[in-house]
């Protein structure tokens, strides 16, 4: 579904991404890890070009996604970005309410009644298993709620825009393990409907919940390939260590 | 020293600091008061809804400086909150940052011009250019009696109402600018992160999630420019024309309280007359005061 070929990354002069190249599977979840400063984020944040708020940050090589060149300078990244949603490692509710945070995306794609909207807001919530808990206060701020629920607001608002592809920059890493649990819940259900990429820490969340696992060692693609394999024979030293866990 | 002692110094002393700032706010406000007196128990309400203003037999009525002074800031806030948010989300949002950079200190240039040179620039500049290239154009174009007419009818000389407030726009624009690019900054950068990765436009960030994140502040902001506009005496005084009348139009000549006071202080030989220019200065404090307030309590409102 997107496939990466030959990515370079800069940071001003310095460069993040070598050569790095990744093929991403519809309706599966891959997983990048790697110890902090690999690249993952950064390749993660290649595929939605959300780099580009930033001037000093650039990407050369190809990505690949349905078959167009999404690095090509003519690329319209609003419509990009809602075909490809992000969810941050922190979780970011927008200042309004809960039901506000999850319409807002998807007013900006179309108009929609009043009644759809309340649909489509209740099935997204019902999709990041966050439904129950919100339910009676759809109406007050989504600052309110605990990180858990913040950071599954943030998927349920990626979800209802319907997406193509779901980009999560380690979503859990500012969670406590009953959300983290929650969280994987959801993702492992919303495979069926979204290919999703997923970069992470842990592991064992990997493991759990990945089809094919990506990892990454200073700025390179070192292995990738079925998560089943990669976790129970890895290839290589490095991934050896990483995974025996002599890397931080 | 002990150091409970010293402390409480310095704390006594930070609490004189403060209460020296209120005795002089409440000396202040007394003066205005007692000074202007006189003047208000003789005109009565009629010194807030008349636009006769004549020294020369002792009656004041400051209806025409007073909204002179409300419309010019008022006019003022119009022109420049749009050209201030323009600036502040180029500076912030698009330009790459050399230029923003570059833009940023032009900006701070002009809050550094003296208010007395914008005056002189207005009226040796400004003025005639606008009397020759706006006013006289649209004088002639305009049909006696017809709407634009009435709107516009003045003397072509360019010190009017409308001159004023364009010299005003461009005094608080610099203030209202920088401070709504330190707000815009301030959003934090995943909060941009997010908006745009749900695929909104650099203007959809801006109405949906920077604008109401900064909006409390923002309010803020421009009842500081209001403020200063309101209180700003020597470029509008230059300029506004100084008549004391009730101003018939747009480009008609007009006073503000500031202009007032500042031209006449000098003359005020009358008890009566001096009284008067007191009892002015107590309306614009309590004009400022109210603007300021009213900020407070917007504020207020919004936090929930």
């Amino acid at each position: 579904m997107i496939d990466v070929t030959g990515l370079d990354f800069f940071y001003g002069q310095q460069q993040a991404l070598h050569g790095v190249d990744l093929p991403v599977a519809r309706g599966q979840i891959t997983a990048l890890i790697g110890p902090s400063g690999c690249g993952k984020s950064t390749l993660l944040r290649s595929l939605n070009r959300i780099y580009m708020l930033y001037h000093a940050q650039r990407a050369q090589g190809r990505i690949l996604f349905e078959g167009e060149n999404i690095l090509a300078p003519a690329t319209d990244l609003a419509a990009l970005r809602a075909r490809i949603g992000m969810v941050f490692q922190r979780p970011t509710p927008f200042p309004m309410s809960i039901h506000d945070n999850i319409a807002f995306g998807v007013q900006l794609q179309r108009r929609v009644s009043r009644r759809e909207m309340d649909e489509i807001v209740e099935n997204a919530l019902i999709r990041a298993a966050l439904w129950d808990e919100v339910k009676d206060k759809l109406h007050s701020s989504g600052l309110a709620l605990s990180g858990g629920q913040q950071q599954r607001l943030c998927v349920a608002r990626g979800i209802a825009v319907q997406p193509e592809v779901l980009l999560l920059d380690e979503p859990a890493s500012a969670l406590d393990p009953l959300s983290t649990a929650k969280l994987e819940t959801a993702l492992v259900d919303l495979k069926h409907s979204f290919t999703i990429v997923i970069v992470t820490h842990n592991l064992q969340q990997a493991a759990r919940i990945s089809d094919y696992t990506g990892f990454m060692l200073g700025g390179r693609m070192v292995e990738f390939g079925h998560s089943t394999d990669v976790f129970v024979k890895p290839e290589t030293q490095a991934l050896r260590d990483y995974v025996t866990g002599r890397y931080g | 020293m002990k150091t409970a002692t010293r402390d409480r110094l310095f704390e006594a002393a930070c609490c004189a600091a403060a209460m020296v700032l209120l005795a002089a706010m409440a000396g202040l406000l007394a003066a205005l008061v007692w000074g202007g007196w006189p003047a208000l128990h003789r005109a009565g309400l009629t010194f807030l809804t008349s636009d006769v203003w004549d020294p020369a037999h002792d009656i004041y009525g400051a209806a025409g400086p007073i909204f002179g002074t409300l419309a010019t800031a008022v006019l003022a806030m119009l022109l420049a909150l749009p050209l201030a948010l323009g600036v502040a989300v180029f500076l912030t949002e698009l330009c790459p940052p050399p230029v923003g950079r570059a833009i940023g200190i032009a900006v701070e240039l002009l809050a550094a011009i003296p208010s007395i040179v914008y005056g002189m620039w207005g009226l040796f500049v400004l003025a005639p250019w606008f009397a020759a290239h706006v006013q006289m154009p649209i004088l002639v174009a305009a049909q006696p009696g017809s709407l634009l007419d009435r709107l516009f009818a003045s003397i072509p000389n360019g010190a009017n109402i409308c001159t004023a407030s364009l010299i005003l726009a461009v005094m608080v624009l610099p203030y209202m600018a920088s401070i709504f690019a330190e707000l815009l900054r301030s959003v934090p950068i995943h909060m941009r992160e997010a908006a745009y990765g749900m695929g909104a436009t650099s203007l959809e960030v801006l109405r949906f999630i920077l604008l109401p994140f900064i909006k409390r502040s923002a309010v803020g902001a421009v009842m500081l420019g209001l403020g200063r506009a309101l209180g700003e005496t020597m470029a509008v005084t230059f300029i506004i024309g100084n008549a004391h009348g009730f101003p018939k139009s747009l480009f008609d000549s007009g006073s503000t309280i500031a202009s007032t006071i500042a031209n006449e202080f000098a003359e005020a030989t009358g008890d009566l007359h001096a009284s008067a220019l007191m009892a002015l200065g107590l309306v614009l404090f309590i004009i400022t005061f109210t603007a300021l307030t009213g900020a407070r309590l917007l504020i207020g409102r919004e936090i929930h």
